[in-house]
């Protein structure tokens, strides 16, 4: 028997040491993800009984504060969001049963006062515990809650960028939430907020704003636009038939134009006129050089905001299937059939055709300070994409000019200010059709450019197109903006 | 000094050291909260030693000639098992001591009844009776209690407790009497179907009955854990018994078989495979165990957060199932595997004394005693880990229970039994050798 016990034991053994492996790989070698997963509350647990700093608007107004309560919980601070609504979806929450998210999450070391460049350390020693960060966003609240107020209680979305910068000017979506309740001290209570959040059809807890994927429609008229001026297939004076319906090849379908219109001429006059017709046919002309010609916008690239949960990715048709699936090129070529982008991709779309085809990354957070308000941390300015050169850019930013002087988008004329813009209402069954409208101004010297989307043509439903819904809350943000 | 002393001294030494560790432990637990040395720590170290003291004298006096490092190991383990508890739930933690009392007092009552181990051998069936009444009281109406969804629960009283602990020593009991009885006709087959020679079906028959009865028995109550460990226990004593491996592969066949059945049978299985294979879907559902157990390692990770500085409350069950996750978090990959070398320790000692035995059924039944140790350490830790699906057992002395905790120390107490008959066999009760041999 003892030779058949050693080897049991040597089984017990190895057993042993396979837990032994499991545990080095969890410990050592997969520590950090797991200590620093999303899911994992220990991190805010650690940071919660710490002094942390408030986050601003660039303009100066509180969004998040913490004030010392002493509520015969364990905590020693409260987390506060005056405005939670107007800033849910980029701020965040810091909670201690669900962990923290947005801004509270990616700035959480900042705001903690964790590897702060404090000039006077032992300042910091004497003075206490108070060495915390403020955060500064790059959004304006004045134009956030002008963005609001035009979008209303129709559900959708209104992103604003600084081109030049990458810097978030506005971002809001509809409907929202006030994420107060999710930093209360008792786990029961905010358990069951959460559960009521989540449960809800119209999903508030989901940041639409760079979260969510939509059709563009005919926004992205102005990057098939650019793709094929940058690939040489297309000049704006390229002459295009003037038709009712595109014959798809492959299939006994065809591509039609807004309301079943005859529509063409050239390039600039199809832009100005929105033609599905010209549009989907630069889609089949390009074909395969599509799709590198949109991923150079960043279509299939994950923007890098500095938020969490990380931006949705946008997307296109898929690489090298022009073959097989000729039709899907026509139709994303108007921003139908297999694209889908979220707001804030739009937003950068219009922002690189603003910056002489140059994509800064996107970014919320402008700048930390410390307690005295000095500056001690900006957030650099980056480029992300090099979507197309200076020229295609200044091409095709001429022919959204004329698309706001006397096209589709004319609800967006500003007066004593050139407009860039381009609309789109597209179709998204079983609902009513989006309604968009993506721009930039002055056209000359652009300092904003934004996207905005109202979901199934918000109030006015069937009704609704890109130009008469949307065109006007994106002039309502660029009017503040501008002072005008 | 004699060899008695010399193992006895060394017992008492190696048990301080124990104490020690504990109580540093209980000190650091409460530290973050009070920054005091706790007040009940002296009547806590009291307690502790008070037990220490009375298995060590009891062993003096019964079994004087046994292994002196399974106690000390046994205490180390609670210790660190109690403190854990402490940190966890205070509440928790002073129930726990009573159940040590129990425990150290069933041991002593184990070395005082059974005074040699084959007594135990002649009663082979009244001990398989015994243990399938104890897997199937539960089911009795008016006594029996699910808890936590599994029906292992017998409460009289005030008190409930799980007598699937205690079916656990005696099945092993009769599996490795009714073995070492039919070894010979196990392992010499008489019937033949292609290659594989197999006994007579009549040897056999009980065995697998037996074996299909406890473990059919455990999957109605919902106790897979239990199932799992008796499955590869049984499996390891009839290979030893046998030392036949067409058993290892028969073992491994039905397993396979009462896997796939399980699996299609019952729901709560499926459940546990499809959460084992990918709890991340399941977060804050099924799988928020496991994923906050991982949480709970990665948080730890090589040094831990120190005892008292992490947050091990937020994975559920961390008091029972989920207690080495919560050592794991507070003493890091070190602590994790000091606590799985100690472990692997008290195997080496329990195979040791099962390989020193000259008779069979000391040397298989001290096998099966150890094999349980080291396997259910091996299913509760794989489970938490994500190694194996997660089945709920608990950590022999670790863990919070009492019925786990008493039959733990009734194993401890029959092991010592057998050591100290393995020496006695020896001669070295009668002959005096020089402390320098001894050493």
């Amino acid at each position: 028997m003892n030779r058949a016990i050693g080897r049991v034991g040597t089984a017990v053994v190895a057993l042993m040491l396979v837990l032994v492996g499991m545990l080095t790989y969890l410990q050592v070698i997969h520590a950090d993800s797991l200590a620093n997963d999303d899911r994992n509350v220990r991190g805010v647990l650690r940071d919660i009984n710490r002094p942390r700093g408030p986050i601003l608007t660039a303009d100066g107004v509180v969004v998040a504060e913490s004030t010392r309560v002493d509520d015969k919980t364990e905590f020693d601070f409260q987390r506060n969001y005056p405005n939670g609504e107007l800033y849910s979806q980029v701020v965040g929450y810091q909670s201690f049963v669900l962990g923290s998210s947005g801004v509270e999450r990616t700035y959480n070391d900042d705001l903690v006062g964790k590897g702060l460049d404090l000039r006077d350390p032992f300042g910091d020693i004497l003075g206490g515990d108070e060495a915390v960060g403020t955060v500064v966003l790059s959004i304006r609240d004045d134009l956030q809650r002008v963005a609001a107020e035009a979008l209303g209680d129709q559900r959708g979305s209104v992103v604003a960028i600084d081109p030049r910068t990458g810097e978030i000017l506005v971002m809001y979506s509809n409907p929202t939430y006030d994420p107060s309740p999710l930093a209360g001290h008792d786990t029961q209570e905010v358990n069951a907020f959460y559960r009521f959040l989540t449960s809800l059809p119209d999903k508030p807890d989901l940041a639409r704003a760079y979260r969510e994927r939509y059709p563009p429609g005919s926004t992205f008229k102005t990057v098939t636009a650019s793709v094929a001026i940058e690939a040489g297939v297309a000049t704006p004076d390229r002459e295009f038939p003037v038709l009712n319906e595109l014959d798809l090849p492959l299939t006994d379908n065809t591509l039609q134009n807004f309301g079943g219109q005859s529509c063409g001429g050239t390039l600039a006059e199809s832009f100005r006129r929105s033609c599905n017709t010209t549009f989907g046919q630069l889609g089949l002309d390009l074909g395969d050089a599509f799709v590198p010609g949109l991923a150079r916008f960043g279509i299939g690239d994950v923007p890098p905001i500095d938020l969490v949960p990380a931006a949705a990715l946008s997307i296109g048709p898929r690489a090298g299937s022009f073959q097989e699936d000729q039709p899907l090129f026509a139709f994303a070529g108007i921003g139908q059939g297999p694209v889908a982008t979220t707001p804030l991709e739009m937003c950068l779309v219009a922002a690189g055709l603003a910056n002489n085809g140059v994509i800064m990354e996107p970014h919320v957070v402008k700048e930390i300070r410390d307690s005295d308000d000095d500056v001690v941390r900006s957030v650099a300015s980056r480029e992300w994409k090099t979507a197309v050169s200076p020229a295609t850019a200044q091409a095709v930013a001429a022919m959204m000019v004329t698309v706001v002087q006397s096209g589709t988008g004319t609800a967006a004329q500003i007066d004593g200010v050139t407009v860039a813009g381009k609309t789109g209402t597209a179709q998204a069954p079983p609902g009513d059709p989006h309604a968009w409208f993506v721009s930039f101004a002055p056209a000359e010297a652009p300092e904003i450019a934004i996207a905005v989307i109202v979901e199934h043509g918000g109030s006015q439903g069937s009704e609704a197109t890109g130009g008469r819904v949307a065109a006007p809350i994106a002039a309502a943000v660029l009017r503040a903006y501008l002072g005008r | 000094m004699n060899a008695t002393t010399a193992h006895r001294n060394t017992e008492l030494r190696l048990g301080l050291l124990s104490v020690g560790i504990t109580a540093f432990g209980y000190v650091l637990v409460q530290l973050p909260d009070k920054s005091d040395i706790p007040a009940d720590l002296w009547i806590f170290v009291s307690i502790f030693v008070g037990l220490y003291v009375l298995a060590h004298m009891a062993i003096r006096q019964f079994a004087p000639y046994a292994d002196p490092s399974l106690l000390p190991l046994a205490a180390f383990l609670n210790g660190i098992g109690f403190v854990t508890i402490s940190r966890l739930d205070p509440d928790l933690a002073r129930t726990q001591v009573g159940w040590m009392a129990a425990g150290v007092g069933a041991f002593v009552a184990t070395l005082v009844v059974v005074r040699r181990v084959r007594t135990l051998e002649r009663f082979r069936y009244s001990f398989l009776l015994l243990g399938v009444l104890a897997l199937l009281l539960p089911l009795l109406p008016g006594i029996g209690k699910t808890i936590n969804g599994a029906r292992l629960w017998v409460g009289i009283g005030p008190i409930n407790f799980q007598p699937g602990e205690a079916a656990k020593v005696f099945l092993v009991i009769f599996f490795a009497a009714y073995l070492v009885d039919k070894r010979e006709l196990l392992s010499s087959g008489t019937r033949r179907i292609g290659r594989l020679v197999l006994p007579d079906p009549k040897h056999l028959a009980p065995l697998l009955l037996a074996w299909a009865v406890s473990i059919l028995v455990m999957v109605q109550q919902k106790d897979l854990g239990s199932s799992l460990l008796f499955f590869a226990v049984f499996g390891a004593m009839l290979y030893a018994a046998t030392e036949r491996g067409a058993y290892l592969l028969t073992a491994l066949v039905l397993f396979v078989g009462g896997a796939g059945i399980a699996y299609n049978l019952f729901d709560h299985v499926r459940d546990r495979v499809s959460t084992w294979l990918d709890p991340w879907v399941v977060a804050q559902g099924k799988g928020f165990q496991v994923v906050q157990s991982w949480f709970a390692f990665g948080t730890g990770g090589l040094s831990g957060t120190g005892f008292g500085r992490g947050n091990p409350q937020l994975i559920p069950n961390a008091p029972t199932d989920f207690v080495f996750s919560a050592i794991g978090e507070e003493l890091g990959l070190f602590g994790a595997v000091a606590v799985l070398a100690a472990i692997l320790l008290f195997v080496g000692s329990g195979f040791r004394i099962a390989l020193q035995a000259e008779r069979p059924f000391p040397k298989l039944f001290a096998a099966g005693l150890t094999t349980i140790i080291g396997v259910q350490s091996f299913v509760i830790i794989g489970g938490v880990t994500r190694v194996i699906p997660l089945t709920g057992i608990t950590l022999p002395f670790i863990s919070y229970g009492g019925s786990s905790l008493v039959a733990n120390f009734v194993i401890l107490g029959l092991l010592l039994r057998i050591s100290d008959d393995n020496a006695r066999a020896r001669g070295e009760g009668r002959r005096r050798v020089s402390s320098s041999v001894a050493a």
